[in-house]
Formats: C-alpha cells, sequence, structure tokens
C-alpha cells in the first residue's frame, strides 16, 4: 500500500513581478510624499507589523499583496529583515480610512480670488498621494496623524505659492460603533 | 424523555470551540464527499473561526470552561482590533476570519513569550486571507455552488488551522 509523506509547506509566499519591483523601489527611495505610505510597526519583541497603503492594490487579494509586500522588503533590505515581519497587510486608501488608520485628511478650500487654481491644487494633491479610490472626482488627501497632514501642507504651500490659505487640516470625529450591543 | 438538542448545547467556551471546531470540519467533508460543495465550505468557515477565536481568548487568559459572550468577551475583542487599526468591517464583524486573526498575530507579537515565529504567523495570516476570499458566514444564503478548486483551497485553508490549532 502506498504510504505518501508530505510536510506543511511553510516557506514563505513571495509574489514576484512588477509590483514587488515597484515596492522595492519604493521602499529603497525613501520618497517624503505620494503613494504607496508605508508603516513599519515595531513590536517590543523586535517583529514588525507593515502595513503599505496604496491604491494599486485595488483588486488584488489581500493575500497576494502580502506576498508583494514580502518579496519587495527581501529585495530592497534583505531576507534576514523580511523574516522580522509578523504581518504584512496591504490596504487602498478607502480600506486604510475604513480600518481607522487615515482620520486626518487635508483639504483644498479654494475661493475665488484664491490665485490657484482647482485644477493645480488637485494635480499638487495627487503628487502628495491623494486617493481617487476616495473620491474619483475629488481626491483625498488622508493621513495617520496631524503631523504627517501638516508636513504634506508645507510641501503643497511650497509646490503652489500663495495657496497658503487654501490648504485646511481637518480630523474625524470618533465613531459610535462600539455603542453596539447585540451581535449582528 | 430526551432533551432536545438545544438544551443539550453547553454554553459557548474556549472547549467547546474547539470540540465544535473539530466537528464541523468533519460534517464539511461528509458534505464535500456528497458534492454539497458550498455546504462543505460553509461549515469550514466556521470551523477555522471557532479555532481562532479559541486561541485568542485562551492567550489573553480566559479558561477553557470559562462562558464567552458577546458584550463581555467577542464585542471587546473586535474594538480591541480595531483600536489597533486592523481592517475590521461592520458586516459580519464577529465572523471575520481574516481579522480575527490579524488581531491575534498581534497581540501575541507584543510579548517575547507569547509571539509567533514571523514564519508561522504569516503562514496564518496567509490561510486567514484565503478563507476570507472564499468565505462569508452569509454564504449560507447563497445558491451558487463552489468550484471543486474552492474545495480544495478551503479545505487545506482549514485544515492547516486545525491541524496547527495547539500551537495558535
Amino acid at each position: 500500500m502506498p504510504r505518501i509523506r508530505t510536510g506543511m509547506d511553510d516557506r514563505p509566499h513571495l509574489a514576484k513581478g512588477a509590483f514587488a519591483d515597484q515596492l522595492a523601489e519604493e521602499l529603497r527611495s525613501g520618497r517624503a510624499s505620494g503613494q504607496p505610505t508605508i508603516y513599519e510597526q515595531e513590536f517590543p519583541t523586535g517583529n514588525l507589523r507593515v502595513t503599505v497603503i496604496w491604491d494599486r492594490w485595488d483588486r488584488l487579494p489581500l493575500e497576494e499583496r502580502t506576498g508583494v509586500i514580502l518579496q519587495a522588503y527581501e529585495q530592497a533590505e534583505g531576507a534576514a529583515f523580511r523574516d522580522r515581519i509578523a504581518l504584512a497587510s496591504g490596504l487602498t486608501a478607502p480600506e486604510a480610512h475604513a480600518a481607522g488608520m487615515l482620520p486626518v485628511q487635508v483639504i483644498a478650500a479654494l475661493r475665488r480670488d484664491d490665485e490657484v487654481t482647482n485644477e493645480a491644487c488637485q494635480q499638487a494633491m495627487l503628487d502628495e498621494g491623494a486617493s481617487r479610490l476616495l473620491g474619483k472626482e475629488h481626491p483625498q488627501l488622508r493621513f495617520a496623524t496631524l503631523e504627517e497632514a501638516e508636513a504634506a501642507r508645507q510641501r503643497l504651500i511650497k509646490k503652489l505659492p500663495h495657496s497658503e490659505q487654501v490648504w485646511l487640516i481637518t480630523q474625524d470625529v470618533g465613531s459610535t460603533e462600539g455603542f453596539a450591543t447585540e451581535e449582528p | 424523555m430526551p432533551r432536545r438538542l438545544l438544551d443539550r448545547c453547553e454554553p459557548d467556551s474556549i472547549g467547546q470551540f474547539r470540540i465544535a471546531a473539530r466537528q464541523r470540519f468533519n460534517d464539511g467533508l461528509a458534505l464535500a464527499t456528497a458534492g454539497q460543495r458550498t455546504g462543505a465550505i460553509y461549515l469550514w468557515g466556521y470551523s477555522a473561526e471557532m479555532m481562532v477565536k479559541a486561541a485568542y481568548f485562551s492567550l489573553i487568559g480566559i479558561a477553557p470552561t470559562a462562558t464567552i459572550t458577546w458584550s463581555g468577551d467577542l464585542r471587546p475583542a473586535i474594538l480591541r482590533g480595531r483600536q489597533m487599526n486592523i481592517l475590521w468591517p461592520n458586516q459580519g464583524e464577529g465572523h471575520n476570519i481574516r481579522a480575527w486573526i490579524d488581531l491575534l498575530i498581534s497581540v501575541r507579537a507584543m510579548s517575547a513569550g507569547t509571539q509567533y515565529s514571523p514564519r508561522f504567523g504569516l503562514e496564518l495570516q496567509r490561510r486567514g486571507q484565503r478563507l476570507e476570499y472564499l468565505w462569508r458566514e452569509s454564504l449560507r444564503y447563497r445558491k451558487n455552488c463552489a468550484y471543486q478548486d474552492e474545495v480544495r483551497q478551503a479545505r487545506e485553508a482549514t485544515e492547516w488551522i486545525l491541524v496547527n490549532g495547539k500551537a495558535l
């Protein structure tokens, strides 16, 4: 009688291809703005939780996103660094917003006598990493913290002279979901 | 007179979750071999979910026989996950296997004594992502028949979680 033994495949599942190459390049470049935004949260144990917010993830299953992230880290930082990653998640901006990761928003509050145009503002916001998935006509520029948003505001002012008064920072208010008491 | 099935059921607990997870897995196998593919996946999802919940509540120190309730245990765990910025949609929030797994890995990673090896954690995360792709508790409302390959994927993911149950 055949007796077939197989092991559980516990090798990291890495995704090759252009996605991983591009993300690896982003990791190496250390750009100050624009998508993707990469959060590396270090646990007290030294392990990392990596979250990559990138609208390009749209239509890619979560499992493949994780594979791309691991592959990109291996390419950019080496296998030892990759092995410190305990949790790797790829989220689009709407998903990250839904997860409560992007509560702060930079908005363009244009008035008639402002010297900059709406088109210029939108393009500058897109360059900063605004998401079209959050608003096709009105891309949203969102951040995790006020500090990140303020840094983006300063870059926008530098990019578009005479726009100091245009850029406002707003923050989401808390949700009431914690008040639910019965299982849906 | 014999007691009704529902009267014979004990309250939810880690111990009950673990036993029921294996029973539902076997129920799913019976359905799969009878060609009832969607039904099989439906049960396997719950099987995986119960194993992961049992692991989380065991990790935070709840006794195996202690009763687990929605307001006292499940809901606070979900809120904790959201506070940790885990993507946890409202729809079917109690049953989101991927989110429960993300929570389990993150909480374990906080302490050297409980952390998974990153490789094991990532493998667990991958199994959860695969199940999220295939399973929702709302599957019971759907008439579609699962593909054979989807049955295989769901079975393998659930099996892995059951096989590694003690290490979760």
